[in-house]
């Protein structure tokens, strides 16, 4: 009896160490800056993890296109040693190493070979990749998506303290608010709000993808002055019966995967789709999904061609 | 005497060519001298200067060391288990995801990414944990189904298998499709598995393989037996539940431990079995073990083809296998017609 409720006073005075042991958050006391040394940049990333930098990075790899497309428009395209396979925008992208990034495998080996001291992350990396990279003692900044324009000109900024290229990206904000801005205003006072479909995929013509609510395409046709069909459905990336799309009946279809093979004159002959007065009026349009599902400063550029398309009388 | 040995003597040197080659070849180059000279300088007693860069060190003994040892522990299990189920079904096509090993594993990360479980319950461990559990309540389902009066029958099992496993399979898909901020996670798992490197993966795996594929290396002789029909092997002092239950068991285990940290690859554990019954007979006894050297060194392999192949882009080891499998199994099939007919 006696020895029984010892060990498990022991046990409890165990468990309760343990525990408060853990609770004890170890001080470590922040290193002081010297006057002649530059300060650290230390940021939150996307997985709430705190990275620091002593100094700004000079040798990025990007795990996505939206990150390397984000690096050179701020002026650190000549600090990227390394990008994944689809990056394809600006140009000189095109002529960097490639790392991987199909079937969601990364080459680990050529990723530790380019000696980056900075490897920029997003959303579509998973945090097994995270960590691998980290294992392998890399530093991995995780940019988040970003859900409206004012969150992706704070992204730009970080990517910007990171590189240290602060000065440019501020003015290359101020441009783009200069330009979302010049489309607001020529949008605001229109009545019209013509509807629209996006379609991201039409391997069954019969129930075709498209942007749903949450998601940068929604946003950019609202802001665009249009309503998009696809808002009304549950999900971001959700199937629309071609019933209900004949019941919406769309003044305009943007071919968001011409990218694809999929032509305007395509969808006229798909059956059923004919009836629709977007088919009637020929307001069948081709779409570079590229300017609206990458989360960088080139979302600006879709916001004016969607603009464009959508009201065509106020823009010349 | 000495016949028996060589094939033995082959596949070990196989083995060990394979080893090397998937140490010494990927994306990047290190000239084989340089690898040597790095091999050398981990031999205690020996020092030579290190005149490569730290990147190297970091390249083949962080990544490709530890991933040659994970590929070589999977293929070793799926041969080994597909070897194990061929001898235990009598069946030819039957290979380790038969009873629904491979659809459980598949649900159980799916529905732990889609609950988006904290990567930090037990570490990053939490998805190919719940690929692991997964795998085994799928196969014991399975088992309890068709467990009537102290006998398993194969074809209920086989068919319980079949219909646990769909039924898996389209619960996984319908997950995949409601959680999407998770779909991206859920393919690549799908398709190349759990994607992390470094040694705790081949830790985690080593005990259930090891302990697995001994448990089935010694089941030879009961397998040998087994050929004659269950009721012939009863009565020659086999006893043939016991015997079931074990091969399931360990098949299931290995499998399970493989296919959580490097997702489902198909055809090793249905090919490797074959080649090596083509080249050296039937007998279980060796058939077992050698399937589990020869299983090792094709998968390293496919695994190093899918590396180079399009590099730096590396396909998921399944691709290759698959490739290179389909045509096989078509000769197997056209050789076994001939011989029957």
């Amino acid at each position: 009896m006696f020895r029984h409720s010892l060990s498990r006073t022991i046990t409890a005075v165990t468990i309760i160490g343990l525990f408060l042991s853990a609770c004890a958050s170890p001080a470590t006391p922040a290193p002081t800056p010297t006057p002649t040394q530059p300060k650290p940049i230390v940021l939150t990333d996307g997985l709430k993890r705190t990275i620091s930098l002593p100094t700004p990075a000079k040798r990025v790899v990007s795990m996505a296109p939206s990150n390397t497309e984000i690096l050179f428009a701020i002026g650190a395209g000549s600090q990227v040693v390394g990008r994944d396979e689809f990056s394809d925008y600006p140009v000189e992208a095109k002529s960097l190493p490639s790392v991987g990034g199909s079937y969601g495998k990364y080459n680990m080996e050529a990723i530790v070979n380019l000696q980056p001291d900075l490897v920029l992350a997003t959303e579509i990396n998973t945090k097994e990749q995270v960590k691998t990279l980290e294992d392998l003692g890399l530093t991995v900044y995780l940019l988040p998506n970003p859900t409206d324009f004012d969150g992706m000109y704070q992204y730009l900024m970080t990517v910007a303290q990171l590189t240290g290229h602060e000065t440019q990206a501020s003015s290359l904000i101020e441009r783009l608010k200069t330009r979302v801005k010049a489309v607001q205003n020529k949008i605001l006072p229109l009545s019209s709000r013509p509807s629209v479909f996006y379609e991201l995929d039409s391997t069954d013509p019969n129930a075709p993808y498209t942007s749903g609510p949450g998601t940068f395409v929604n946003l950019i046709i609202d802001m665009a002055g249009g309503f998009n069909i696809g808002n009304k459905l549950s999900s971001p990336w959700a199937q629309i019966s071609l019933e209900e799309l004949v019941v919406q009946n769309p003044a305009i279809i943007l071919l968001g995967d011409s990218a694809y093979g999929v032509s305007v004159e395509s969808v006229a002959t798909r059956t059923g789709w004919s009836a629709l007065d977007a088919v009637k009026n020929k307001r069948v349009y081709a779409f570079d999904d590229n300017l609206v599902s990458r989360p960088g400063p080139r979302l600006v550029d879709g916001l004016e061609q969607m603009a464009k398309l959508i009201h065509p009388e106020v823009f010349q | 005497m000495r016949n028996s040995f060589r094939p033995y003597l082959l596949n070990i040197l196989l083995l060990v060519l394979a080893v090397l080659l998937s140490i010494a070849i990927g994306a990047v180059l290190i000239p084989p001298g340089t690898l040597v000279r790095m091999l050398l300088t981990k031999f205690p007693g020996i020092s030579i200067s290190a005149n490569w860069p730290e990147t190297f060190n970091v390249i083949v003994y962080q990544i490709r060391l530890p991933h040659t040892a994970l590929v070589l522990l999977t293929g070793a299990a799926l041969a080994g288990s597909g070897a194990a189920y061929q001898g235990l079904f009598r069946n030819p096509l039957a290979d380790p995801y038969l009873i629904g090993v491979a659809s459980g594993a598949g649900l159980g990360a799916v529905l732990a990414m889609a609950l988006r479980w904290p990567g930090t319950l037990g570490g990053l461990f939490s998805i190919p944990a719940a690929a692991f559990i997964g795998a085994l309540v799928t196969v014991g389902i399975v088992y309890l189904m068709t467990y009537s009066r102290g006998a398993i029958p194969n074809t209920t099992l086989i068919l319980a298998g079949v219909a646990v496993g769909s039924f898996a399979s389209a619960l996984t898909s319908y997950l995949m499709l409601q959680s999407q901020g998770e779909l991206h996670r859920a393919l690549a798992w799908l398709l190349g598995g759990a994607n992390m490197s470094g040694w705790e993966p081949v830790l985690a795996a080593l005990p259930y393989v090891i302990l697995s594929l001994c448990i089935l290396a010694i089941s030879g002789h009961a397998l040998n037996v087994l050929q004659f029909g269950e009721e012939q092997a009863q009565q020659l002092g086999i006893s043939v539940q016991r015997v079931k239950f074990l091969l399931i068991l360990a098949a299931t285990l290995a499998t399970a431990a493989a296919i959580s940290f490097s997702g489902i690859i198909g055809f090793i554990g249905l090919i490797v079995p074959h080649l090596i019954r083509i080249l050296w007979g039937p007998d279980y006894r060796r058939l077992i073990s050698l399937s589990i050297l020869a299983g090792a060194s094709l998968l390293l392999l496919a695994d190093l083809l899918a590396r180079v192949i399009l590099a730096p882009q590396e396909l998921p080891v399944g691709i290759i296998t698959a490739l290179a499998g389909g045509p096989f199994f078509l000769w197997v099939l056209r050789r076994s017609q001939r011989n029957s007919a």
